[in-house]
């Protein structure tokens, strides 16, 4: 008798791409024992059996950008699993369970203009909401993708910026790093900087947002400010979790529970829980 | 009376146990040093109806402190996985009100949050034999304030003792057959039980009430105390050591880790009981803790359990038992923090 959703399931590395000297992109094989569909914010649990385990965010789903049956995770050299897995080769063996995490009906974010913004490693759980808005991009009105880096060195998924910002019809990517080191010719400064820059017309726009907290703090009162709706403000949070179904404890959050109510909230979800931002 | 009641003569206790055995494992509370706790008992173990609350409570059954989920072996390709065999279920025999309120509160948990059933197929198989409390068991208890001095629920038997005999109710038929098997089905006679209810409206006196309003206020009353300095003040003098959350009845917090030979080759992957109070449970990747103080996480503890579980799973997470007032270095005392919260809403 066991937690049957407990035990994960043995998936191929199909490639490991160095992103950074820290990050490494995985292309993984997709579970096979369910049907393995995640919406963009939902996550994975990933092990190395005698290792440990721990909640990764899915930066791609299957079949949206990557092919059926694969999926991509970004991991950061963290502590001693992620350094193992960060050195993970082509055909080695991972351990996923989920996808877990609330499903948000992607129907909430179309209609209108749609801004995203990622802060550092929050690209990675943003990459799918950019992948799917531009493959539904008749769905949007305006599309602004903000990214902001630490400095040019940790900017990630290069390739992927490089093949949005060719579409400039469909969507405007904006860079921008605190600080800056030789041959950047890009802006310099903190992610709210580029809030100027946007199609202003806010009525029913929808944000989303993965980030570290402070980058919340600021960019929520920027957004309220320009007059986004409390309910219409994305925001994914990160905790620790051992279970990813809600009976671990460690990701509770006020009442709520991260692994199923999160990780993906709105902003008028969580405003009042002091744990939250 | 709607329920059936019969009279079980105390020397058939034994027998009681016997039967249970032959399905079961037999759990029951055995006296220790100075406390009690639950040991497997055998026919001829003394058992003492009317002992203190033990250390820990009967959750430990349901979800052990130290569990494997799974063992893995280095193959050819990977490992392969293999779950634990299935266990013999356990009869607890002389659970005390409190603690069968914890064992409800488990269920209600483990029922809305649980996609697995393993704590609640290990309810459902367990044999739980309840038995009233006719005095406090000791001075940091509330249980009558917490409506757990009269709950019943989840006993298959429940028992209030009169010395050289018990009378026993049913309360589901599974008990009525185990009754049956240990040729107790002498229905209790009126005298009886009229003395019984006598003896009943006596025990209200026996225990004071400390709280003066409802449990079911709890979750307004605490928002309305969010607050308040009565947290700080409380928080002072916690030491951080996390016992108030082993001895709880209905904290359900764990870890998980993954306990490898030397070689990695094989191993297993383990969960263990977790507690909100502990530094580090809070923490998150890059060195942030969302609950970072003292008072925040002592603010926490008593949210989820007065009002963060009614309004999620239905039932006030605290069951009055006190052990974590009992057991607490400093002796923060979760009843006086519901009495302040009280008189704040």
């Amino acid at each position: 008798m066991v937690q049957s959703s407990m035990v994960p399931e043995p998936c191929r590395v199909l490639e490991a791409i160095r992103q950074t000297p820290k990050e490494v992109l995985l292309v993984v094989a997709a579970p096979q024992q369910a049907p393995f569909q995640p919406e963009p914010g939902q996550f994975v649990m990933v092990s190395l059996p005698g290792i440990g385990e721990a909640p990764l965010s899915l930066a791609a789903l299957p079949g949206e950008g990557t092919p059926e049956g694969t999926f991509e995770l970004l991991v950061r050299k963290a502590g001693r699993l992620t350094n193992l897995v960060t050195r993970l080769v082509a055909g080695e063996l991972l351990y996923v369970r989920g996808p877990y995490g609330r499903r948000v009906a992607w129907d909430q974010f179309e209609g209108s203009n749609l801004m995203l913004i990622a802060g550092g490693l929050g690209l990675a759980p943003l990459r799918p909401f950019v992948r799917r808005a531009l493959l539904r991009r008749e769905r949007f009105r305006h599309i602004d993708v903000l990214i902001g880096a630490r400095n040019p060195d940790e900017l990630l998924f290069r390739a992927d910026l490089a093949s949005w910002k060719a579409r400039r019809d469909d969507a405007r990517v904006l860079l921008t790093v605190d600080a800056a080191s030789d041959g950047w010719g890009g802006r310099i400064g903190v992610i709210t900087t580029l809030f100027d820059q946007v199609h202003p017309e806010t009525e029913d726009a929808v944000a989303v947002m993965c980030g570290p907290p402070v980058m919340y703090r600021h960019a929520i009162r920027r957004l309220l400010a320009m007059g986004f709706y409390e309910n219409r403000v994305w925001l994914t949070l990160e905790r620790r979790m051992k279970c990813g179904v809600g009976l671990c404890g460690n990701c509770q959050m006020n009442g709520l529970y991260l692994c199923q109510q999160g990780p993906l909230f709105s902003y008028r979800e969580v405003r009042h829980l002091s744990e939250a931002v | 009376m709607e329920h059936e009641i019969y009279r079980f003569p105390r020397e058939r206790l034994a027998v009681l146990v016997e039967r249970l055995a032959r399905e079961f494992r037999v759990v029951g509370p055995v006296r220790k040093a100075a406390d009690c706790a639950w040991e497997e008992v055998r026919p001829e173990t003394p058992l003492a109806l009317d002992y203190p609350t033990t250390l820990l409570p009967p959750r430990q059954f349901f979800a052990p402190q130290r569990e494997t989920l799974f063992r893995f072996r280095k193959t050819a390709d990977g490992f392969a996985f293999e779950t634990p065999a299935a266990e013999r279920p356990v009869a607890l025999v002389g659970v005390h009100g409190c603690d069968l309120t914890g064992l409800r509160v488990l269920r209600s948990f483990h029922e809305s949050s649980c996609r697995d059933r393993v704590v609640t197929d290990r309810l459902d198989q367990s044999f739980i034999f309840g038995v009233a409390c006719w005095v406090p068991c000791m001075a940091e208890a509330f249980c009558r304030d917490m409506g757990s001095l009269e709950n019943e629920i989840p006993a298959d038997l429940y028992a209030w003792d009169f010395g050289e005999v018990l009378l026993v109710k049913v309360l589901r038929p599974r008990g009525r057959a185990v009754l049956s098997d240990v040729g107790a089905l002498q229905a209790a006679t009126a005298d009886e039980l009229v003395t019984l209810r006598r003896r009943l409206r006596a025990r209200h006196e026996a225990f004071p009430a400390h709280l003066k309003f409802a449990p079911a206020k709890l979750p307004v009353a605490l928002e309305a105390a969010h607050a308040d300095l009565l947290w700080e003040a409380n928080a002072e003098r916690c030491l951080s050591c996390g016992r108030c959350n082993l001895v709880c009845p209905t904290c359900t917090c764990f870890d998980v880790q993954d306990v490898a030979s030397i070689d990695g080759t094989e191993g297993a992957r383990v969960r263990t009981w977790h507690g909100c109070q502990v530094p580090g449970f809070s923490k998150v990747a890059g060195g942030h803790d969302f609950r970072p103080s003292r008072t925040e996480k002592l603010r926490y503890r008593v949210f989820r359990k007065g009002k963060y579980m009614p309004e999620r799973y239905g039932m006030v997470g605290c069951t009055g038992c006190g052990r974590c007032f009992k057991h607490c270095p400093t002796h923060i005392s979760i009843r006086d923090i519901f009495r302040q919260v009280g008189g704040a809403g």
